[in-house]
């Protein structure tokens, strides 16, 4: 998993490339506990893979965000991973929108 | 076919594991959506199994066992420990527990996979992905 970060009209992005799993999920979190900002968006566009554990740590991520005041919004979900935030009812939690301007422009 | 596979509970070997099964199940004509959910459930399954079953004790193994013919893929994962009862588990989707990050890869494996059962000590769990026929000329 790679996490490069971008600043854009104020929010910060992270986008994520590779798989969010056990083993590379806490990687992710320490990337966003870095850079903490109110306004986040997290691009999955290049994520082919997530688990329970990646889609707690974008919870977490997402919890953190909400304590502080701030909005975090997703962007570019594969259908499957989509699949997996509609089954589980996180998106119901997460504003989920389908790219990553889109998701700056609700955000910030 | 069938193959038997003895894991160490090391959360470290979860993926690996992963693609050698299924490497094994490449001559099944599985599509990538059931692939990925094999491979989601199977995943779950091994950290549930090392973690809470054989509470992360390298030395203790899990056991698989994959079994496919041209209709289904059977997963049994085999932990050593006392065994749970799913049915204490809280609904991961109800809203009250959404922030909470407990027990959504067993909600995952029961939404996922064709049919789901544990043996009565509820250490052993059978996973079935029944293999849907694409229709070519559709």
């Amino acid at each position: 998993m790679e996490v490069k970060l971008l600043e854009k009209e104020g929010v910060q992005v992270f986008m994520v490339t590779g798989e969010i799993n056990i083993s590379t999920s806490p990687e992710l979190k320490r990337q966003f506990e870095k850079q903490p900002s109110k306004k986040v968006v997290v691009d999955l566009e290049k994520v082919t893979y997530i688990d329970s554990s990646g889609l707690a740590t974008l919870v977490e991520i997402l919890k953190k965000t909400k304590t502080q005041g701030g909005s975090l919004g997703l962007s570019g979900l594969s259908d499957k991973v989509k699949s997996l935030f509609e089954i589980t009812k996180l998106d119901k939690l997460f504003q989920v929108h389908k790219t990553q301007d889109e998701a700056v422009t609700r955000v910030k | 076919m069938r193959k038997k596979f003895q894991v160490d509970s090391d959360l470290a070997v979860v993926q690996k594991t992963s693609e050698e099964v299924l490497s094994f199940l490449k001559p099944v004509p599985l599509g990538e959506a059931a692939l990925f959910d094999i491979r989601l459930c199977l995943e779950e399954a091994l950290i549930n199994a090392m973690k809470y079953g054989n509470a992360l004790k390298k030395e203790v193994p899990v056991e698989l066992d994959v079994e496919a013919s041209d209709k289904e893929v059977r997963i049994t994962v085999k932990d050593q420990g006392p065994g749970f009862d799913v049915k204490r588990l809280e609904d991961c989707t109800d809203e009250k527990n959404l922030y909470r990050n407990h027990g959504r890869g067993v909600y995952l494996i029961h939404q996922l996979m064709d049919e789901v059962r544990y043996n009565d000590t509820g250490n052993t769990l059978l996973m079935v992905k029944r293999i849907k026929v694409i229709n070519q000329s559709a």
